[in-house]
């Protein structure tokens, strides 16, 4: 036997996510090399990755909650605070030790909140660095949907912890509509409970860099998990979002889809999704994939799926991950209707995301997303 | 308006060779290669990379990570995977001092 020790890999070899702890110190400035910041442009990053001092940037974050819903200021030291979520880098760290106050938002068990909570969070200017926290605690058997905005200028990091209870329901779309100025770094963590559901909807359009960390970890057997994206990188544009899903429970399942465009000199859009499937983590369905649609010359995209699969018991693993041009047939097809060529861009991207677009559990959302793309592209 | 901006002294240069320097904010290679000294965005155009960390011969400066080269006269690739051009500046040597327009 002991010639095969070894050979049956039984811990990710992956190391890009272990490393955990509340305290900045902990962690070392980046200095762009690290596997989990060479795609950044740390130098545009206003020192969040460093020291970039005691936070005094000012960004308001105004909550309207939703019927049964129930929202708090709370300061350091609640409890409850960091139980789900421990920082993996150390700009969220620092932000996890910064943060002014934090928000948390809780739906009572069983109730159903009819209406979604709406949370924004925004910046006055991007002078001086501001650090926030947002908990949103979803009981045993609720459902709820809960709007994320962040508009403004700011230069901000924060954590957002989403904890849902066994058998609970939570939709959540995160709207990154910064000002041209914004830098934004932001993990999104969610911890699911036995059969709970999360959509998690990421639509990020605004900003100078934004950099979104949507990472989930189930708590028990039976969850579900569907990441959505949306981005739209224009000239100078950094926008990245690095998933991460991690499978350590039995019979859940996972959905990674983000869909991208590009236009415009030096726009960047980076995509990494990281599967890992532990080998306790039998029955898992998992499936990511990422999308590009390069409009213009002179963009960029770095796309890097990666699956860790430890256990030979999966329902369905894989990833794929495509980025090209507007397909000239498609083109062809509706300008050969009489339709002209700039409306016929139009309509080709309307369709790629509005697969995307049609999910998004707020309907008045999916109008005003659909118009922001299409200004766009204006 | 662009205007000369003291970048370092010339005897901080090697003979052959570079430093980094951020002038006005702006990343700068400072390379002396040949007796001519030259200044050049000091960020790769390929990654994240500071150019003065690379490795300066004849008219190339080489970055360390991927092999990219420039020609440290244009600015212009000549060996990949960097396909576009990283942005030169004028340099005017006063004394001992380096000054580089932008």
């Amino acid at each position: 036997m002991s010639g095969l020790q070894g050979a049956v890999e039984t811990a990710p070899v992956s190391r890009l996510h272990e490393q955990q702890s509340y305290d900045p110190a902990d962690f070392a400035v980046p200095s762009g090399r690290e596997e989990e910041w060479r795609f950044t442009p740390l130098r545009r990053l206003r020192s969040l990755h460093s020291d970039s001092g005691p936070g005094d940037g000012k960004v308001h974050v105004v909550a309207d909650a939703g019927p049964g819903v129930t929202i708090e200021k709370t300061e350091h030291g609640d409890a409850r605070l960091g139980t789900a979520y421990v920082p993996s880098d150390r700009v969220s760290a620092r932000a996890f030790a910064s943060f002014a106050d934090a928000t948390v938002v809780t739906v009572s068990p069983n109730t159903e909140s009819a209406e979604p909570t709406h949370i924004s969070v925004r910046g006055e200017s991007s002078e001086g660095s501001a650090f926030g926290h947002i908990l949103i605690e979803v009981g045993a058997n609720a459902r709820a949907v809960v709007v994320l905005e962040y508009s403004g200028s700011a230069t901000f990091a924060d954590n957002v912890e989403f904890v849902v209870g066994d058998g609970a329901s939570l939709a959540v779309v995160s709207l990154q509509v910064w000002g041209d100025d914004a830098v934004h770094l932001s993990h999104h963590h969610a911890q699911l409970g036995r059969d709970a559901r999360l959509t998690h909807t990421a639509v990020t359009l605004g900003g100078s860099v934004v950099r979104l960390a949507p990472s989930v970890r189930y708590a028990g057997p039976g969850g579900d998990a569907e990441l959505r994206g949306l981005y739209f990188a224009d000239a100078g544009q950094h926008l990245e979002h690095r998933l991460f899903v991690d499978h350590a429970e039995r019979n859940c399942r996972s959905r990674v889809r983000y869909k991208g465009a590009l236009q415009g000199d030096e726009a960047h859009a980076v995509w990494i999704g990281d599967v890992i499937i532990r080998a306790a983590a039998t029955g898992t369905d998992t499936y990511e994939y990422n999308r590009n649609l390069v409009l213009t010359d002179g963009t960029r995209v770095d796309s890097v799926p990666n699956l860790e699969i430890l256990t030979g018991e999966v329902a369905g693993a894989g990833h794929a991950s495509a980025s090209g041009r507007l397909e000239d047939q498609h083109l062809f097809y509706l300008m050969a209707r009489g339709i002209p060529a700039a409306e016929a861009k139009r309509l080709v991207i309307r369709g790629f995301f509005g697969e995307l677009i049609g999910q998004i559990e707020v309907p008045e959302l999916r109008d005003r997303i659909t118009a922001a793309v299409e200004a766009e592209l204006a | 308006m662009s205007e000369f901006h003291r970048a370092c002294a010339l005897s901080q240069l090697p003979d052959k060779g570079a430093i980094g320097v951020e002038v006005a904010g702006v990343p700068i290679a400072v390379v002396r290669t040949e007796g001519e000294v030259y200044a050049l965005h000091d960020v790769c155009s390929h990654e994240e990379v500071p150019l003065s960390e690379g490795e300066v011969y004849d008219q190339t400066v080489e970055c360390w990570l991927h092999g990219s080269c420039f020609d440290v006269r244009s600015g212009k690739p000549t060996g990949p995977p960097a396909t576009k051009p990283v942005a030169t500046y004028p340099v005017k040597i006063e004394g001992d001092d380096v000054l580089v327009e932008l």
